[in-house]
């Protein structure tokens, strides 16, 4: 046993696999839900060119900060990283989020 | 801001409509394949092959819990050369041609009734039905690249980037709504009609059973090299550590 080993404290972390999945899983429901719902908002508020993009970065942002406080903190028992929690999929919705837009938009706005 | 008036029946009868179909189309793709779908018939050969893999994984990553001796020992009876599992069993490289299998043939033509055919006829269909109009607009400024993307069946030089046509709106439906199945129809849904695009385009390569032979000898090199350090060699200074203060 060396003494230097005993001094680190950095104890090793055992991730469960499907755990992990499944914590991926709901973020990627909770994701989509969020892409929709402020798609269909922006479409509605009428947010044309850079505000609409600005609006989703803004969900995106929202998004994060209510999984942050959710899980409190103690996140690192749920999560590996909290950066990766704000920047994964951030192109897929962010197509879904057009696609709502663009519908409600014209839905209300266009006609 | 509208330079276009369009007339509000369009919406009514050709930009909400293409949107349900496309929708509704993709949830019944979803039950007639859950219908169509055989039972794969599961060898108990492959089972174990694939059970032997997760073990043998599980031990790599977390090998590090195990004393050094218990550590030695399951990975010698994986890794032994003499009577090693990874080395006694051999396994024949599965490369079978499809077309010789009656049961895979069945299942091409399966994919091919729930997957190719709903799209060129739905696809035909809104092309034929709903040709010609323009339905909506996006609400950000676009260039003219676009246009052939956005404009297909309506080709005028001097309209704004930005319009959409209804065959265009089509397909950006098909391609947007992938996510919003996975929301209701949960994970791994035969909704997607991109997912068979892609699949499509490229080749057959994804077809092919995986080859145990070689995932053997991969996860062979992979214990071989596999370094054991002990994670809980100082778990009894650490605990008087932690009493002490």
């Amino acid at each position: 046993m060396s003494s230097l080993k005993a001094k680190d404290k950095s104890e090793p972390v055992a991730y469960s696999e499907a755990a992990l999945r499944n914590n991926a899983v709901v973020v990627e429901y909770c994701r989509t839900s969020m892409a929709a719902l402020s798609g269909s908002t922006a479409g509605v508020l009428g947010l044309t060119g850079i505000y609409g993009f600005a609006f989703y970065v803004f969900a995106v942002v929202i998004l994060w900060v209510m999984f942050m406080l959710k899980s409190g903190s103690n996140w690192s028992k749920y999560y590996v990283s909290r950066q990766s929690l704000l920047t994964n999929g951030f192109f897929g919705a962010l197509f879904t989020y057009v696609l709502f837009w663009t519908f409600i938009y014209g839905m209300v706005h266009v006609y | 801001m509208v330079e276009l008036l369009l007339d509000p029946n369009i919406r009514l009868w050709v930009f909400l409509p293409i949107v349900i179909i496309t929708f509704l189309v993709g949830i019944v793709r979803h039950y007639v394949s859950i219908i169509l779908s055989s039972q794969k018939k599961i060898e108990l050969l492959q089972v174990q092959d694939s059970q032997v893999m997760i073990r043998a994984r599980l031990l790599r990553e977390n090998g590090k819990y195990l004393p050094r001796q218990s550590f030695a020992m399951r990975r010698h009876w994986f890794n032994n050369e003499e009577t090693g599992y990874f080395k006694t069993q051999k396994r024949t490289a599965t490369s079978q041609n499809p077309m010789t299998d009656p049961g895979m043939m069945t299942d091409m033509l399966k994919g091919n009734v729930t997957n190719v055919l709903p799209m060129i006829v739905i696809g035909g269909w809104i092309n034929w039905m709903f040709s010609g109009f323009l339905t909506t607009k996006v609400p950000f400024p676009l260039t003219i690249r676009f246009k052939p993307m956005l404009q297909r069946g309506v080709e005028l030089t001097y309209l704004d980037a930005s319009w959409v046509s209804s065959a265009s709106w089509y397909f950006l439906n098909v391609f947007g709504l992938r996510t919003i199945y996975a929301l209701v129809l949960g994970e791994n849904n035969a909704a997607d009609q991109s997912k068979i695009m892609q699949e499509q385009m490229s080749g057959a390569a994804m077809a092919m059973p995986p080859d145990p032979k070689a995932a053997f000898k991969a996860e062979w090199e992979a214990l071989e090299i596999t370094e054991h350090k002990w994670a809980l060699a100082t778990a009894e200074s650490d605990l008087l550590n932690s009493s002490e203060e």
